[in-house]
């Protein structure tokens, strides 16, 4: 392979190696360095992970070729403190909170410390503008300018800089504003996902995914892969010793296609090498023969007879349906003064942690396969893969690795069976690591519902009745589809007191991307309707927003919809303290012609703005 | 993945013509890399093999700027940074910096080029509009026979559709020349999904003078990005506001004239009517960087005005 000479000085020292001219910055540092404080997140210039100083210079890290630091002076998050201390910014993180899953928190680190190298006073809109190539998933961001302003703040000199210390609590650590155990290690850029995991003798993989969304298999011929230099192991759904099979409550999903593939995305075969590139170059020869059949990408499409079978031996595309039932609706609608009716959809949506998916798998001496990655369940996914692996539970371990970023999506067991088979069969520790690109093909996405809400009410407000009928496409496999449409029921008619309620939810087995688990699993769909309903009511019907969920709030001691006995409500509270924290202007939303009064002043939080450098035009002036 | 087997960072132009004549047909050229390499990327052109990449981002003689007969030469080699933090590009081309703000972020500034922002001829490059509105050319050099030929073309002839270029194989853009906009008021104009690192939807660039004694436009530049297959010059409408009083009156006379610009097929409502605003908005920002504000009056109260 040809190399080039890469001359550098990185965090002060200098650094000389022959390298495949074909690395990134981010590449060099990573695999080359052992400096996996920059991460990648996306590889594509978007998300700010990567940050680092090019002389001086912040840049990612991952669209700029190797050959480009020729001769300059580097500087990674691990060079901005000294060992065991943290920069007075890195401390301010630590303090407010501000990194949470912590993937984007060096990046972070790194571009609050050229915003405030570049000026020790600078402004939030100025703070702002400087994050801005740098995306953050769990904190909405607010921590993070906090922590940047204190440390403004304390460099500056207009704070002390005890306000970095941790804040004095008593007895609890209820209400108290308690540090981070593993801040340390996130701002520092110290702590090891797995993708940041190595091994000696470690084999990359890569995966072959389907085209198609819907296609037999007819033939998969490996042979020419397993010849392609540096490949170390080819698996496919053959290499599967035990039962095949997993998902969060239905195990549909093979660890490889067997026989067919159900989704554009669903992995074939893997190859393991010892270069990520030597990987690739392989998959591309494999040759599998595709059948296409007719494919279905629509819920309510695949309800109907005679829609293409997602799953053969299945009678339907049924997944899964819930009915829930209390009361008799036809009498509570008899007793209403108006009936709603109303269609809701809601759309896919991609869990985007900052984290694509990531694991290193390996045999130890005595046979037991041990798996890191950011799994949301691993006991769970022990269980599915000793039955894969036809292995017994005690020679399954999977260790989960720092989740960067999850909010559901890394509750499915999707590549960690791959990793185990390419590990047994290399006899080689095996990483992967998807590309941002593969884990938004291929990871759940937020269930999509189309929801028709019938709600009939009384003159006064009151609920008499609902029925939700709910659709939903669950993609080509299970994975937490039957969860999440239970949840989506037992919560859809919201926290009210109604006798009478009927809901159904239809999981659909369809050949689009699986949709899975999601913060709130299918309950802020349904909710969605059903609030978004209670406001059309309130408008209908001449009331405030907030009376009208008051009138039919469940109090304490009410019975949930599925008969679960509660002992506190705190619903009137919650309404009562949203209700003064928003200002609200009480009344008919609908009544109160075009202007409100509760929109903006003050702890709303203005737009960002571009361009307050522009503002300041000093230097131009003292040219 | 982007793939090389070498890469190379001349330091000379003759340097960079030896690589281009000892690689022909194998080599790419890279500036900043940050059209290039996301390109090399699954779901665009996946895994790219390139034997030589041709860094010429070290070019001694495409760096730097300076200002020569009215017109502001600027090496290829100028980033999107330099035009936020340059006192001298910010005298001269303040319509730049104000895209430049606009332009994906602190970070993304510091790499990416103009030069390449040009020869990448994205119908939604946010370099273009304000180029084409100073008449912005391109001296295009290549060597041949160890004979440099230099060729200058204006940036609305070189950028012939999405990403299509007059530039030839074996052609360096080794300079940008554009007229000198010392005190023009200017603005540009962006929306996108967000604030940073967003692909244009719209953008507008605008630029004003103003005759002080008459309180009239003495001269507009107004050019348009990411409604068609290239960005635009509008021509007509800154004729129609030559001459004319500064007034909102006038610059709205305008808005019902932007629509036939939106060629896009998709977003195409939308993009009708942020455009309209946008070129309202983008002069009235102008007129403001000069400190001057279009009064809402009818022409007859020109006399108040003066006053
Ligand atoms: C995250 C992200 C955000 C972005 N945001 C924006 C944005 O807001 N607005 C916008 O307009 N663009 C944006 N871009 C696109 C890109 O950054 C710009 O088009 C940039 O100006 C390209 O310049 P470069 O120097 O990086 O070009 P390169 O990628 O190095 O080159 C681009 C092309 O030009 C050729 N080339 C470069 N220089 C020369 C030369 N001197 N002579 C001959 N050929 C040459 C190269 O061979 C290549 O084909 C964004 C890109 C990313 C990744």
């Amino acid at each position: 392979m040809p190399k080039i000479t890469i001359q550098t000085t990185v965090n002060g020292r200098s650094v000389s190696k022959d390298v495949d001219p074909s690395l990134r910055l981010l590449d060099f540092l990573r695999e080359e360095l052992y400096l996996t404080g920059a991460k990648e997140g996306c590889g594509a210039g978007e998300c700010g992970t990567c940050s680092v100083f090019v002389d001086g210079v912040l840049m990612k890290s991952c669209l700029m070729p190797a050959g480009k630091a020729q001769g300059t002076t580097i500087e990674t998050v691990e060079g901005l403190a000294e060992r065991n201390r943290l920069t007075v910014l890195q401390q301010a993180f630590h303090k407010t909170g501000a990194s949470q899953c912590g993937y984007c928190i060096p990046g972070m680190v790194m571009a609050a410390t050229s915003c405030l190298r570049g000026n020790p006073h600078a402004s939030l809109d100025e703070i702002k503008e400087h994050l801005g190539g740098n995306i953050c998933r769990c904190t909405g961001y607010s921590k993070i300018f906090e922590a940047v302003e204190l440390a403004r703040d304390v460099l500056n000199g207009s704070v002390p800089a005890t306000a970095l210390q941790e804040d004095a609590f008593k007895d609890s650590f209820l209400g108290a504003n308690v540090r981070r155990l593993d801040a340390p290690s996130k701002v520092t850029g110290a702590l090891k996902y797995a993708g940041d995991m190595t091994m000696p003798g470690m084999l990359h993989l890569q995966v072959l995914r389907s085209p198609h969304a819907h296609a037999r298999i007819v033939s998969l011929d490996t042979s020419e892969a397993e010849r392609m230099p540096g490949v170390e192991a080819v698996v496919t759904s053959a290499d599967v010793p035990g039962v095949d099979g997993y998902g969060v409550f239905i195990h549909d999903q093979p660890v490889l296609a067997r026989g067919k593939v159900r989704f554009v995305g669903d992995a074939v075969a893997a190859i393991a090498a010892e270069t990520v590139a030597q990987a690739r170059d392989a998959l591309e020869k494999i040759k599998v023969v595709y059948e296409e059949l007719p494919a279905v990408f629509d819920a309510e499409e695949a309800m109907k007879p005679g829609a293409p079978l997602v799953h053969e031996g299945n009678t339907d595309n049924i997944c899964q349906h819930i009915p829930i039932r209390k009361g008799n609706i036809e009498d509570g609608f008899a007793k209403a003064d108006v009936i709603l009716e109303e269609t809701f959809r809601t759309q896919r949506v991609e869990h985007a942690y900052l984290e694509p998916e990531a694991g290193l798998a390996y045999v130890e001496p005595d046979g037991t396969v041990t798996i890191h990655s950011p799994s949301q369940n691993i006991t769970h996914h022990r269980h599915m893969l000793a039955h894969i692996l036809a292995m017994p539970i005690n020679k399954v371990r999977m260790i989960m690795s720092p989740v960067g970023g999850g909010f559901g999506g890394k509750e499915d067991m999707i590549y960690q069976g791959i990793l185990a088979l390419a590990a047994i069969k290399s006899r080689r520790p095996v990483r992967y690591v998807f590309t941002r690109e593969e884990s938004i093909l291929v990871s759940a996405k937020r269930h999509p519902f189309v929801m028709r809400l019938r709600m009939g009410l009384t003159k006064d407000g009151r609920i008499t009745a609902t029925h939700m009928h709910s659709i939903s496409d669950g993609g080509a496999y299970a994975l937490s589809t039957p969860g999440v449409m239970r949840k989506h029921c037992i919560l859809g008619a919201g926290p009210y007191e109604i006798d009478n309620v009927r809901i159904d939810a239809y999981g659909i087995y369809t050949n689009n991307t699986p949709s899975g688990a999601f913060r709130t699993f299918g309950a802020m769909q349904s909710l969605f309707a059903t609030e978004s309903m209670m406001d059309m009511a309130a408008e209908k019907l001449g009331l405030d927003p907030f009376e009208i969920r008051r009138i039919n709030a469940m109090r304490d001691g009410a019975v949930t919809h599925t008969q679960q006995k509660l002992g506190s409500v705190s619903m009137l509270q919650v309404l009562d303290t949203l209700e003064k924290g928003s200002r609200w202007q009480p009344g008919v939303p609908n009544g109160r012609g075009a202007t409100r009064d509760d929109l903006g002043g003050p702890g709303t939080r203005a737009p960002c703005t571009l361009g307050v450098r522009l503002r300041d035009t000093s230097d131009v002036a003292a040219e | 993945m982007l793939r090389c087997d070498d890469y190379y960072l001349p330091a000379t132009l003759d340097e960079a013509f030896d690589l281009i004549e000892r690689f022909p047909g194998e080599h790419r050229i890279i500036a900043g890399g940050t059209d290039l390499l996301p390109w090399a990327r699954e779901g665009r052109a996946g895994d790219v093999h390139i034997p030589v990449l041709i860094d010429i981002s070290r070019v001694a003689e495409m760096r730097g700027q300076k200002a020569q007969d009215g017109r502001i030469r600027l090496g290829a080699n100028t980033t999107f940074a330099e035009f936020l933090k340059d006192p001298f590009l910010k005298r001269h081309l303040p319509v730049m910096a104000h895209a430049a703000i606009w332009f994906a972020d602190d970070q993304l500034r510091a790499a990416a080029t103009l030069a390449g922002n040009l020869v990448n001829g994205s119908p939604a490059g946010d370099g273009i509009p304000p180029m084409v509105a100073m008449e912005g050319s391109v001296v295009l050099e290549s060597r041949k026979d160890g004979k440099r030929h230099t060729r200058t073309v204006p940036v609305a002839d070189f950028i012939q559709g999405p990403g299509k270029t007059l530039l030839e194989p074996g052609e360096l853009m080794t300079a940008i020349e554009c007229d000198d906009m010392e005190g023009w008021g200017s603005a540009f104009e962006k929306v996108g999904h967000r604030r940073s690192l967003v692909i244009s939807t719209c953008c507008v660039a605008a630029l004003v003078k103003v005759d002080w004694a008459t309180r009239r436009f003495a001269d507009v530049r107004l050019a348009i990005g990411a409604v068609g297959p290239v960005p635009c010059r509008a021509k007509e409408l800154e004729q129609s506001l030559i001459g004319q009083p500064v007034t909102a009156e006038t610059i709205r006379s305008l808005s019902d004239r932007t629509a036939g610009f939106v060629r896009s097929r998709s977003r195409q409502e939308y993009r009708r009517k942020v455009l309209a605003s946008f070129v309202e908005r983008a002069l009235g920002d102008a007129l403001d960087e000069l400190g001057i504000a279009p009064v809402s009056q009818p022409v007859h109260g020109e006399e108040r005005l003066h006053a």
